[in-house]
């Protein structure tokens, strides 16, 4: 159809792009817009895309189809069913141990197709990625197709237009008037400007127009969601992100990995809520009220991870750690995560007694982690020979540890000494004791049992270890240019939704008036606007009688 | 003084007028047809003692909220039962803002028999002050929630205006096969409403009959060493059981009209807490909603949707589809400030990581692609009327699914979700 248009002038004298569908200077229809009485198509003021060339090459082509709404709304909507997709079983970074029978042998078979096409990750997948890119390249390319000619429209506009564009508005009116042209267009001109329009007028013609701004917004909008797509995608780059978790006792240091950083936990404290401030439903259960850490960031300047050398500590920052609010140094953020108070030993001081002569040597100082590997007790020499912190018994009858936990700690000692063979015996000692008797501490020693034992005699010498406090340490260098993105966009929304760009032309022809207008949304608003100007103006219409119909499709 | 029964007496206050207000609002709607009357002096005289009536409801909401807020030191944002009366009030606020702007009495007849039904809900859910853990106690939340709630609101009124557009223009004496679709259609929407209504009332009545069942449940689990350990739990039902949770053993039963025992077992891929309790109570919903629909339909003694249309008569459809849009496009900025933007700032200061693809963020970013979707189709692609209802109408049901659903349904498919 476009060829047979190719005539590109318009009557008023104004040469037009191609497959400008309303002339850029007098707004006279053009093209198969011309054909039609409907209301106009005003969207881009009729101006040409570059999205709407004949005969397009390839590029053109890639350019067509990511401008074009119609595939925005349908990436947008298959993202939205893709994450629906995420939502029906858990995420594999819900598990801190994941392990891939999870999803057979929670729910059948539909759990095991679930995991085979890979939707146990759904939003780490390639095509979830890939989706979110094309529309970062939607939104580029559409923006930058339209923005562009709708300002070129906007910039410069005429301010008497063709009958035809007037009446062809979905605002429109049209009166027979009693009295001078141009006293009616300042009388109208001055109505319109109390309603706050910047009004150009010239002698019978005008137009008046408030907030343009707002069509900027959508765009403004689109900018911030690409900044926002970009930052998160930036967050994948090497070094953007950390994500590491620190268990810190009281009273200790411990490094961060993979950085020169060292936190120390000088005090932890938890609260409880008590049971005057719970509901009887909750009553005697211990439901946190505050946990903090205070803590202590240190940089480590000299003799790093060296185990020979004491590491040089520097001192940066004290903060009170709690949820909700995190230690933050340079982008470093450490955020209390979580908490354990089970109380643990952290040394003993026994002594060691001969139980035949009723003599006993020591206290020594045995320390749960680090132990020595010898102590001179009187004639006798204990020599550790192994040390479990959580002990067990394995399937293969085997003592053996749980876990690096100090749950459970128990010694196996050399004993040598006098009445002793020169190789020693060896002798089990559990320090807690239940422990003792859970694991048969006697039992296991058998004669030794008797000669021997290794007890602590005074509460004063069991030495407790403090809480541990862990820590989620957190660096994210997208972070900034995420919530800028996110503000961005923001700004966009309100601007296009709280604002409206309005428009009124009018043209007097000898005691003709002529009037259209236009919105970009909200007509009854528009409507109502309108009316009320030409109220004023001493025309007494109905809002709802200026509209010209147009959302008929 | 205590804030907290101040509090309650104003709920109930605010449920009392909200109830006559909407009855008003029918007044106004269809008593313009009634005899010897000039149908928009009645409209606007009625439709006005209706707003004065719903405004005075709000007023009693608000005093709910901020006594409760007294009593509780701090801001009632915090469980199902407070967010779902939030949920209720930004509605009202939302809908008294669009009426400010657009006088619609009919909005009223919509927007008020929705917040009834959501702070009706509401109250199914336990009502007690409960202290808030360290990850909640957070600024940030606190404006997430209410921001969330109040774009919601928002969608909740286009819903409420698509809603009518769709009742106003759908034509019952068509019977091309598109007409009937769109009637069933219609009509399967009003009939879900009345499952929420029948659900609401069957937990009334039956929590107002001191009725209680209660099974033990065992459940086997794998714990972090590596030992099977076999725990009972107790389900304590308020509904008769039809359903019993998978693997339970009845401790006492009630009788209720001759049912003793219950009727089926919950498969055992409903292994969530309490999931064969919600089961039952979706069924007795069903049951009950369906007797509720039957009942209206037979006083009506034609599809709802036909006996509602001729109320609408004389209203001008795309005065409908431009409120129901307004309220859309007014709620989406809002919802993506309060629901996104907040969110993700608490989430960074509480957790440290602004998105973590939890199943209540993804749909909260559903929620918000749909509606952006819709913005889409309706500004570029000439989606009015009747497409663009029935969008407002599937978009709501998407945000009651992000709100309820997703607490109901997806957490309690899944073990580790205790809520
Ligand atoms: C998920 C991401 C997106 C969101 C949240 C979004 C949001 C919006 C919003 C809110 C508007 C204003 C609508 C209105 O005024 O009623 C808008 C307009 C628009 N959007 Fe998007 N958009 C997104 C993606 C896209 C993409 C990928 C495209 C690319 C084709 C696109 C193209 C447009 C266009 C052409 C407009 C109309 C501008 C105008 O005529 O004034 N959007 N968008």
């Amino acid at each position: 159809m476009a060829a047979l248009f190719e005539n590109t002038k318009c009557e008023c004298g104004h040469q037009n792009p191609p497959d400008t569908t309303l002339c850029e200077s007098c707004g006279k229809p053009l093209g198969e817009e011309a054909l039609s009485n409907r209301p106009l198509e005003m969207r881009y003021d009729g101006v040409a895309r570059r999205s709407q060339k004949a005969n397009p090459n390839l590029i053109d082509r890639i350019w067509n189809f990511f401008s074009s709404v119609k595939v925005a709304v349908v990436l947008i909507v298959i993202t939205l069913i893709g994450a629906m997709l995420g939502t029906i079983y858990p995420q594999e970074n819900t598990f801190i141990n994941f392990d891939p029978a999870y999803y057979e042998e929670n729910y059948g078979l539909a759990g095991k197709i679930y995991y085979a096409l890979g939707l146990s990750h759904t939003y780490e997948s390639w095509w979830f990625i890939t989706l979110l890119v094309m529309i970062g390249a939607s939104l580029v390319i559409c923006s930058l197709d339209r923005v562009l000619p709708l300002y070129r429209a906007l910039n410069k506009q005429q301010i008497r237009k063709h009958l035809q564009f007037l009446t062809r508005q979905r605002v429109t009116y049209a009166a027979d008037l009693e009295g001078g042209d141009e006293e009616w267009t300042r009388k109208l001109a001055e109505q319109l400007r109390k309603k706050r329009f910047r009004v150009a007028a010239e002698q019978t013609a005008l137009l008046a127009e408030k907030n343009r701004f707002s069509r900027w917004g959508p765009y403004i909008n689109h900018i911030g969601l690409i900044i926002f797509l970009l930052a998160v995608l930036a967050r994948a780059i090497p070094g953007w992100q950390l994500d590491e978790y620190v268990a810190v006792r009281e009273g200790e240091a411990v490094p961060i990995p993979e950085t020169n950083y060292y936190v120390k936990n000088i005090d932890f404290e938890v609260e409880y809520y008590s049971d005057d401030e719970m509901p009887d439903r909750l009553k005697g259960t211990m439901r946190p009220k505050r946990f903090e850490t205070k803590a202590e960031l240190y940089v480590c300047e000299a003799n790093c991870g060296s185990t020979a050398l004491e590491p040089v500590l520097r001192k940066v920052k004290t903060h009170d750690i709690l949820v909700n609010d995190p230690l933050e140094y340079k982008g470093l953020k450490l955020y209390q995560f979580d908490y354990d108070t089970t109380p643990r030993l952290k040394a003993v001081r026994p002594v060691l007694m001969d139980l035949k002569s009723g003599e006993s040597y020591g206290p020594f100082e045995l320390s749960i982690l680090e132990p020595e590997s010898e102590y001179e007790l009187g004639p006798y020499r204990l020599k550790l020979i192994t040390r479990f912190l959580d002990f067990t018994v394995n399937a293969s009858g085997e003592p053996a540890n749980l876990s690096s936990q100090p749950n459970a700690p128990a010694f196996l000692f050399l004993i040598q000494g006098p009445d002793l063979p020169a190789e020693g015996e060896t002798f089990f000692y559990f320090p807690i004791q239940t422990d003792r008797e859970r694991f048969g501490q006697d039992l296991i020693n058998g004669e030794m049992a008797e000669r021997f034992d290794i007890r602590v005699t005074d509460m004063a010498n069991v030495e407790f270890a403090g809480d541990v406090s862990y820590l989620n340490v957190r660096v994210d260098r997208a972070l900034p240019f995420v919530f800028v993105g996110a503000f961005i966009s923001l700004i966009g929304l309100v601007m296009g939704f709280y604002w409206q760009h309005r428009r009124v032309w009018l043209r007097i022809d000898d005691g003709r008036l002529t009037l259209g207008a236009h919105t970009n949304k909200n007509w009854y608003g528009l409507r109502a606007e309108v009316a009320a100007a030409l109220r004023r103006a001493g025309l007494d219409v109905d809002p709802k009688s200026l509209d010209n119909g147009g959302k008929k499709e | 003084m205590n804030w907290l029964s101040i509090s309650s007496g104003a709920f109930i206050t605010a449920f009392a007028l909200y109830c006559v207000a909407f009855l008003l609002y029918v007044i106004a709607v269809i008593g313009r047809k009634w005899k010897n009357r000039e149908p928009e002096g009645h409209l606007r005289k009625w439709g006005r003692i209706a707003f004065v009536f719903s405004s005075l409801g709000l007023a009693a909401h608000l005093v709910f909220f901020f006594t409760r807020w007294a009593g509780a030191g701090h801001i009632p944002t915090s469980n199902m039962y407070e967010f779902l009366t939030l949920l209720g009030m930004a509605i009202m606020i939302a809908f008294t803002i669009l009426f400010a702007i657009y006088r619609s009495p009919l909005l009223g007849m919509f927007a008020l028999p929705l917040t009834v039904l959501i702070i009706a809900y509401a109250a199914v859910f336990p009502q007690e002050v409960q202290p808030l853990v360290p990850s909640l106690q957070s600024n940030w939340l606190r404006l997430h929630v209410t921001g969330a709630a109040l774009g919601e609101a928002f969608f909740a009124v286009g819903f409420a205006a698509g809603l009518m557009y769709l009742l106003r223009v759908t034509d019952y004496n068509d019977k091309s096969a598109s007409a009937r679709r769109s009637q069933r259609w219609l009509e399967f929407s009003l009939y879900v409403l009345i499952v929420v209504a029948g659900f609401i009332i069957t937990v009334f009545a039956f929590r107002g009959s001191g009725y209680e069942a209660s099974f033990v449940q065992e459940n086997l689990s794998i714990d972090a060493r590596g030992n099977e350990q076999l725990t009972t739990q107790t389900v304590e039902y308020q509904l008769p059981p039809i359903v019993k949770p998978h693997d339970s053993e009845p401790v006492s039963i009630q009788p209720f009209l001759g049912l003793d025992r219950p009727l089926f077992e919950a498969p055992g891929w409903m292994n969530g807490v309490n999931a064969g309790r919600k089961l039952n109570t979706v069924i007795w919903s069903v049951i009950s909603g369906t007797i509720l629909y039957g009942l209206l339909r037979l006083l009506a003694r034609k599809p709802l949707g036909a006996a509602i249309h001729p109320l609408l008569d004389g209203i001008d459809p795309d005065d409908l589809d431009e409120i129901s849009y307004r309220a859309i496009a007014i709620g989406f900025p809002i919802f993506t400030l309060g629901g996104l933007i907040f969110a993700m700032i608490w989430a960074e200061q509480a957790w440290g990581r602004f998105w973590g693809w939890d199943p209540k963020e993804v749909w909260a970013l559903i929620t918000w692609l749909f509606y952006s979707a819709y913005l889409h189709l309706r500004l570029s692609r000439g989606w009015h009327g009747l497409k663009s209802s029935w969008l407002s109408v599937i978009g709501f049901l998407i945000v009651m699914f992000t709100l309820i659903g997703v607490n109901l349904i997806i957490a309690g498919l899944h073990s580790y979700a205790g809520v």
